[in-house]
């Protein structure tokens, strides 16, 4: 049935080759001790960037220093307080547009315009509105993530399951339970793969704004360690940054997502008690 | 004479106001019988199942079950089981959870609904699977799950249409046996559509068989064969026999009708 159908993959890495168990963890091994190496090479052999030794030894500061910690948090809270408002936003949005009113067409039209802005352009100007303060970076996040949040649940609509409408209206399900067990149901597999999607444009978008913008989070504490020229610092956030954005993608909403939607998957003993019984 | 307990009197429905689907039907059902509507593919008999379960309007004619008319508000009509073609089944619920909503939505006491689960699980011989979700089950366990939905409502009257033309046909002749079976049991009213004249011979006490589209009433065929029937019974094959040889012709597509091949 299409309501149990896999929505889109993302529109990013939805043409890269998919990976998964075993090669999966041996080709991010491999290409995270391949980029080791060149780091070994490029910081023993040049200038341009830091030795390992040097980050490896400035990393126990890094880590126990409370102050690092105020600022990831500060960061953590702006992206999901930011995504949190264009779910709800979107969703207002995706609703409107599918419902193919006049309200629909003046939103889709807001849609495009934002689909259109650039991060950066984004973070300028609510540099110059808001000036340095924080409403501005959860306004860019959340501008710069809502519209693709609004594509995915429009796609989502668009894909209900006709049948089950129909299933609903026979067995006269009315519209509270037509809600709770039709409608959510069948739009959680793309909020989730909107949420995926857009946590890691998020954390981009954010740190962006936060150079521009504020003078704390970690895009703020980024900007400090270069205009001062310490490397290792950057490198050291670099490696805080990439660590956050997978592990909330890895630890957090793919396992949250496999728990939502574990009626997709068939057990093997389930599937061989089928077999034994058709 | 008791009034009938599905009555449909010239009943037609036309798709965007013009097309015709279905032309001045007329049928009647008796409690607890067993009608089968045969007709070839895309005739309108669905059409007229639709009409019966809520989900289309009239556009003329009447359509009454125990004497409450359809279209318009189904507040007041009596509940309605309705097997698919396909389940239908909520893929995110389990098969019990699938049953205990349409029990909610049908007003069915919350005390009851154990025992209702229990009772049409076992009598399809799926209770093994009531906490299984539905993409989890084979073609056939799935349609058993559509069926014990349909019949837990205790609905007056279950509409079926074509649920086994999807599935192999060794589930299908089992399904049909084990349909029998539950309808001996429970002995509902079920207006079952088909394209299969086989299938509607061993099936129901009575035919009713419609012309291409927009269907019309050909004929209407009493199936006196005594129960329980045997799928390769000759007596079935003959009468399977006049029954092609009567729809040969009005069934057989030509240019002329004009109808989508």
């Amino acid at each position: 049935m299409t309501a149990a159908n896999t929505p889109r993959a993302g529109r990013r890495g939805g043409v890269l080759p998919p990976l998964r168990g075993v090669a999966l963890g041996v080709l991010s091994v491999w290409a995270i001790f391949v980029l080791f190496l060149l780091w070994v090479f490029g910081g023993a052999s040049t200038r341009f960037v830091p030795s390992l030794a040097e980050v490896a030894e400035a990393l126990p500061g890094f880590v126990t220093d409370p102050e690092t910690w105020a600022d990831i948090g500060i960061t953590f809270r702006r992206v999901v307080g930011s995504l949190f408002a264009a779910a709800v936003l979107g969703l207002g949005a995706a609703y409107l547009i599918y419902q193919q009113g006049f309200a629909g067409q003046v939103v889709s039209v807001y849609v495009r315009l934002a689909l259109g802005l650039p991060s950066t352009i984004a973070a300028l100007l609510a540099l110059f509105i808001f000036r340095r303060s924080p409403i501005g970076v959860y306004l860019v996040v959340t501008v710069i993530t809502f519209p693709f949040i609004v594509l995915t649940l429009l796609g989502g609509m668009q894909a209900a399951d006709r049948r089950l409408d129909e299933m609903s209206r026979v067995y006269r399900f009315g519209t509270r339970r037509h809600l709770r067990h039709v409608t959510v149901p069948h739009l959680v597999p793309y909020t989730f793969s909107a949420i995926r999607n857009e946590n890691a444009h998020a954390w981009r978008v954010v740190v962006l704004a936060e150079v521009f913008a504020v003078s704390n989070g970690m895009g703020a504490r980024f900007s400090r360690a270069f205009d001062r020229f310490i490397l290792v610092d950057v490198l050291l956030w670099l490696f805080a940054f990439m660590t956050i954005m997978l592990a909330t993608e890895y630890l957090i909403l793919r396992p949250l997502e496999r728990s939502a939607l574990r009626w997709r998957r068939p057990s093997s003993t389930q599937a061989a008690e089928r077999e034994a019984t058709r | 004479m008791t009034d009938p307990f599905i009555e449909v009197k010239e009943l037609s429905v036309f798709y965007d106001g013009t097309t015709p689907a279905i032309r001045r039907v007329d049928l009647t059902v008796d409690e607890g019988e067993f009608v089968a509507i045969l007709g070839p593919s895309g005739c309108g008999k669905s059409t007229l199942l639709h009409v019966l379960g809520g989900l289309l309007e009239p556009s003329g004619g009447i359509a009454e079950i125990q004497g409450r008319r359809l279209g318009g508000s189904v507040t007041g009509l009596p509940p309605i089981g309705y097997v698919f073609q396909d389940h239908r089944l909520l893929p995110w619920r389990t098969v019990a959870q699938n049953l205990e909503i349409v029990l909610a939505a049908a007003g069915i006491p919350k005390e009851e609904w154990e025992t209702r689960i229990d009772r049409y699980l076992k009598m399809l011989q799926i209770d093994r699977f009531r906490s299984v979700w539905p993409m989890r089950m084979s073609g056939g366990q799935r349609q058993r799950a559509s069926i014990a939905r349909a019949l837990a409502i205790d609905p007056a009257v279950v509409l079926m249409d074509e649920p086994f033309s999807t599935l192999d046909e060794v589930t299908a002749r089992t399904l049909r046996q084990e349909l029998l079976e539950v309808w001996g049991q429970s002995r509902r009213t079920v207006l079952f559509v088909t394209h299969s004249i086989r299938e509607a011979l061993f099936l129901a006490d009575r035919i009713l068989v419609l012309t291409r589209g927009p269907a019309e009433v050909l004929t209407e065929v009493t199936v006196d064969i005594s129960r329980p029937r045997i799928y390769e019974d000759p007596r079935l094959t003959e009468r399977e026999a006049a029954l092609v040889d009567l729809v040969m012709e009005p069934w057989e597509h030509t240019a002329a009708s004009g109808e989508a091949p």
